[in-house]
């Protein structure tokens, strides 16, 4: 365990000392929320007030945390440890006494963390100042973990989907297909309410949800408990999976070379 | 103990898709062994298995066939159990995280490797490789050969037996390559690591290495004292003469003009079809020497010759 706080502190430390990239990041995000809000409060005028029961301000409050959650994960994660399993890189990973996935999932982490406080705090500054407190103060206090859930479900997710390099050679496709998955299906565009029906039910079904759709919705206004249950269940069944097929692929590394 | 003992080691890859499989031995039944402390560089061509060969000696791939044992593991089996014992330097590929200065990523490794105390170690090894003022700096900003001297010091971190370096000074300018192999000696003779080296660089076979073996298409073709490769398989000598006159056509058996600038001459010496001491009695006694002296080729020029040797 000493091994895993230890990547995670690095990991953290690692995101601290690139200023300049937390800052293009923050900057990013308040241009979204701005951009949003401009938006939603177009929408929500059109519609009398509000859609499917989220107001202006839940919707505003929803951004903040749907885009804070995403914003949080490095966005070419998966290609990047697809470079590293095609660039043999990870060979030098497997010759250390830890396993692969679980280091990098704790070092990642801690770098997604220090991303999400340097986002998500300057933008819940402004979003409090321009449009007041959250609409649930129980909901925005389930948002905390939910927000930590929300990310390490997107970390996990991208090792299982990254760990395809071990097969293809090259996650680049992947990479694309699983940003357009959370981009949907994750709700980072549209709270899942908003989609039609088949979507919706396809939304709910994957995890995709549990990356930016459950903090947002607490975050909205809801506190609903069992949204941060779902996101236990689908991290520990993403780590899991992660831990299967990197296990995998390293025994297929190990039989054909790579 | 040997420190690695390999019996009848092969691998063979599949290669293309199920309507035109096909296979590539990488590795051909080589056999061979090291001592504890033994520096020994294995070498070859590009594609000849070198990589191959690292790679199931550590751990990171199932031979097709044969046995290996190092340091009484057998790597494929227990991979995690021979890490901790052994430590691996590829040249290309780093173990230091680039935006923290390189002390942050020892410090890391050693809580991986479980040591009591790394900063003691870290402060050791920093001493040995002259590398104290580069562990604070930022590893993206430090010189290549800078970044291999903190390397190293990342594979010996744990205090292996055996470091394997696969072409670690790739890249790397004169002095830089000089300093990174008195670091690996300094580390051979004071701690006993046993070296096995991969290089394409002469210099680094001739300054590190006391064994060398030679493996091509997949096969060892040679394996014996970096010395002993240089005097068994010299069928040619170097001789530069200076003449106080002009020597005019120079007719000897086995005798062949390389070079000729003015009265200077460089002349290769097939020592099979005359012997060297021959050949200097008919310049001495045929022409006007005034200078005379015979060396040995460059260790590459051998090294090529091995690399031809047909299938």
């Amino acid at each position: 365990m000493n091994i895993y706080r230890a990547a995670f502190a690095a990991g953290f430390g690692r995101a601290v000392r690139q200023p300049g990239d937390l800052a293009v990041r923050a900057g990013f995000y308040l241009l979204l929320l701005l951009t949003f809000a401009a938006l939603w409060n177009a929408a929500t005028a059109a519609q009398g007030g509000d859609i499917e029961g989220y107001t202006f301000a839940a919707l505003v409050w929803y951004v903040v945390a749907a885009e804070g959650a995403v914003n949080a994960t490095k966005p070419r994660l998966i290609e990047e440890i697809g470079d590293a399993i095609g660039s043999g890189l990870i060979a030098v990973e497997m010759l250390r006494p830890v396993s692969v996935v679980g280091f990098r999932l704790a070092a990642e982490t801690g770098e997604a963390l220090a991303r999400v406080l340097a986002v998500v705090v300057p933008g819940a500054v402004v979003v409090l100042l321009a449009e007041g407190p959250p609409p649930s103060s129980a909901g925005a206090l389930l948002a905390v973990p939910s927000l930590v859930l929300a990310f390490g479900c997107n970390l996990a997710g991208q090792h299982v989907f990254a760990a395809s390099a071990f097969w293809v050679n090259d996650a680049k496709a992947t990479w694309f297909l699983y940003q357009k998955f959370v981009f949907l299906l994750g709700g980072m565009l549209l709270p899942l309410e908003f989609l039609p029906g088949g979507l919706e039910f396809w939304a709910r079904t994957l995890p995709f949800w549990t990356m930016a759709y459950a903090p947002a919705r607490l975050l909205s206004g809801r506190a609903e408990p069992m949204l941060l249950l779902g996101q236990v269940v689908w991290l520990v069944a993403l780590v899991a999976a992660a831990l299967a097929v990197f296990g995998a692929g390293e025994r297929r590394l190990q039989v054909a070379g790579g | 103990m040997a420190a690695i003992d390999v019996r009848h080691l092969s691998k063979t890859f599949t290669t293309g898709s199920r309507r035109r499989r096909g296979s590539i031995e990488a590795v051909r039944d080589i056999s061979f062994s090291v001592a504890e402390g033994e520096r020994l560089a294995y070498i070859g061509p590009n594609g000849a298995g070198k990589s191959t060969s690292i790679k199931m000696l550590t751990g990171i791939l199932y031979p097709t066939d044969g046995d290996a044992s190092v340091l009484g593991y057998v790597p494929w089996c227990e991979r995690r159990a021979l890490v901790r014992h052994i430590g691996t330097l590829f040249g290309q590929r780093s173990q230091l995280w680039s935006e923290l200065p390189a002390r942050r990523s020892l410090e890391l490794l050693g809580t991986i490797y479980g040591l009591g105390d790394p900063a003691s170690r870290i402060a050791e090894l920093a001493e040995l490789l002259e590398a104290a003022p580069l562990l604070d700096v930022p590893v993206r900003n430090l010189s290549l050969g800078q970044r291999m001297r903190c390397e190293l010091a990342a594979a010996m971190l744990h205090e292996p037996r055996i470091l394997f370096l696969d072409e670690p000074t790739i890249g790397l300018d004169l002095v830089a390559k000089q300093r990174f192999r008195e670091a690996v000696m300094r580390l051979n003779s004071d701690r006993g690591t046993t070296i096995f080296l991969t290089s394409h660089d002469v210099a680094d076979i001739e300054h590190v290495a006391r064994r060398v073996i030679v493996i091509n298409h997949g096969a060892l073709i040679y394996d014996d004292k970096v010395s002993a490769m240089r005097r068994s398989l010299l069928r040619t000598k170097l001789v530069e003469v200076r003449f106080d006159e002009e020597p005019g056509p120079i007719d000897i058996e086995g005798v062949e003009v390389l070079k000729a600038a003015a009265l200077g001459y460089k002349l290769t010496v097939d020592t099979a079809r005359r012997p060297i001491r021959a050949v200097l009695d008919d310049l001495l006694d045929g022409y006007a020497v005034g200078d005379i002296s015979v060396v040995d080729p460059p260790l590459e020029r051998v090294i090529s010759q091995i690399y031809e040797t047909p299938r």
